[in-house]
């Protein structure tokens, strides 16, 4: 057997042990409070059947347009204040002061601004990822190498081109550094915005259980937004290695 | 001090009108505690056409000289001119290659060979750019890597990308900061060999850097040797070897070797002086 093949193996065997013993604790524990791999799976169908792709969707297009503003914005603001050495010696200590804030404590005043409906959700998410990719682009934008862009100069280029062809492409790293997380970020920011106060979304289904007591719905509605934060930090990594490609194997 | 070593072959040399002029140029870095005077009062001029090369210890201020053409660089005291007027912004008309290769890591080498071509003031150069990326790929050897990320080659490989990058645009001036110092000595025989060829073809002006005197010897038609710092012009000697040159055999001739050793008699000191110290 092969060194993937046993991992798997192993990995597999692991899996269904630890199902296996959560699906007898029911009977020593009680199903109330910790569910059931089967009844899980039960619900999921069930859900699957009616309105998940709805409470998915949902969040998904609050990711998504949260994303959609924050990021370009983001990115765009920190490598034009990252380039302006005087602006970015002004607005350090205030980028310091914001970063430390944990941005998902503003849902409650965004809710109160914009409602319960998907616009305060994407506000924050735009927020969240706009802060994120700020900072990055604005650290990356400061460390961009100089003689790069003297050797642009020299050839002739003017400003918009040397912005282009050296500055913005010399962030990608940073960048991406700023969307591995933002991305996990936004996820995060659209749940517990939704938690607080919505009509649907998957934090909508998760806290709608926990009102009900419903042991089940609470672990398929976790279930499902595992499987989703994991798709989401995939695309990402997979997007990373393909934009970064020119690193090469040691990073350099 | 300005002394000119056998004068009696200076008639050998190139002598086109002077293209690069300093005047009693001196250049001061402020570092955290003092200032540091790093070139201490250098007049020097190169002509249009002629290969100077600059040789000295490390730290004498050659690259300096390098960043005030290019217009990097502004004087602290003295002048700097280029085709008769003062250089007083970054100098368009030269091909620089740093001592450190700068590359861009993202692309690959045939787009960075032929980033020139995609600036807008260059863009109206007529004639095929991808044949002429490729012929230029191809005469610096680096057939086969057109699609290489610089992080893929060997420093070696990287130095040859940087040329043909500076090389492609046909600059009317080359400077160039020690272009050959990390590849092997084979290997530099040939890359010096294929400049002079390119350098002769085209009438282009250079001005060399290199801490190598035979380097200097079998490339320029003058050698200027600096002092320790603060970097002054120690000594200046024309070098009448007819051309076309072949580095490889030159290096043979009876010539060659005298010319090593006088400069290498004005070098002397200046590396002692260099290594005694601390800042050198």
């Amino acid at each position: 057997m092969s060194e993937g093949a046993r991992l798997w193996t192993g990995r597999a065997v692991l899996l269904a042990a630890l199902l296996a013993i959560w699906q007898l604790g029911g009977t020593f524990v009680s199903e109330r409070w910790i569910s059931s791999p089967t009844a899980i799976v039960g619900r999921l169908a069930d859900w699957l059947a009616r309105d998940l792709f709805l409470h998915l969707g949902v969040t998904l297009a609050e990711i998504a347009a949260g994303l959609a503003i924050g990021v370009p914005l983001g990115i765009l603001t920190g490598v034009t204040l990252g380039r302006l050495r005087n602006v970015s010696a002004v607005l350090r200590p205030f980028v310091v002061v914001m970063n430390s804030l944990p941005i998902v404590a503003l849902a409650p005043l965004l809710i109160m601004w914009f409602g319960i409906g998907m616009l305060p959700k994407i506000v924050l998410v735009a927020f969240v990822s706009f802060l994120l990719l700020f900072f990055n682009t604005f650290a990356g934008a400061r460390a961009v190498d100089e003689e790069q862009l003297d050797a642009l100069t020299l050839m002739g280029a003017s400003g918009v081109e040397r912005f282009r062809k050296v500055v913005l492409p010399g962030c990608t790293a940073w960048i991406m550094a700023g969307l591995k997380n933002a991305v996990p970020y936004a996820l995060i920011g659209a749940v517990i915005g939704e938690m607080m106060v919505s009509r649907a979304g998957l934090g909508h289904l998760v806290s709608r259980a926990g009102q009900q007591f419903d042991m089940t719905g609470i672990y398929a509605g976790l279930f499902v937004l595992m499987i989703l934060g994991s798709v989401l930090n995939e695309a990402i990594s997979l997007a990373e290695r393909h934009l970064l490609r020119w690193r090469g194997p040691h990073g350099a | 001090m300005h002394m000119s070593g056998q004068t009696a072959f200076t008639g050998a040399a190139k002598t086109g009108p002077t293209l690069i002029s300093l005047k009693d140029v001196v250049v001061d870095f402020a570092t955290r505690d003092r200032v540091v005077r790093a070139v201490d009062g250098i007049s020097l001029d190169m002509p249009e056409g002629g290969f100077t090369a600059l040789v000295g210890p490390s730290g004498c201020g050659k690259s300096t000289v390098l960043n005030m053409v290019a217009g990097l660089l502004k004087p602290s005291a003295g002048s700097v001119t280029f085709e008769g007027r003062p250089v007083d912004g970054p100098n368009t008309r030269v091909g620089y290659m740093t001592q450190k290769d700068t590359l861009l890591p993202w692309r690959t080498v045939e787009d960075n060979v032929g980033i020139a071509f995609e600036l807008r003031c260059r863009r109206s150069e007529r004639g095929d750019k991808a044949a002429r990326v490729a012929e230029m790929i191809e005469r610096v050897g680096l057939k086969g890597f057109e699609k290489h990320f610089p992080s893929e080659l060997s420093g070696g490989m990287r130095k040859r990308a940087a040329l043909a990058r500076m090389l492609i645009y046909k600059p009317s001036t080359l400077l160039l900061d020690e272009p050959f110092g990390a590849l092997d000595a084979q290997l530099r025989l040939i890359m010096q060999k294929e400049l002079l060829e390119l350098v002769d073809a085209s009438g282009m002006t250079v001005v060399l850097v290199t801490h190598d005197l035979e380097e200097a010897v079998s490339l320029a038609d003058k050698v200027v040797v600096f002092t320790s710092r603060p970097g002054r012009i120690r000594a200046v000697r024309d070098i009448p070897i007819p051309r076309p040159r072949d580095p490889a055999t030159l290096r043979f001739t009876d010539a060659f070797r005298d010319h090593c050793a006088a400069l290498w008699d004005e070098l002397r000191d200046e590396v002692a002086a260099a290594m005694a110290t601390p800042h050198a």
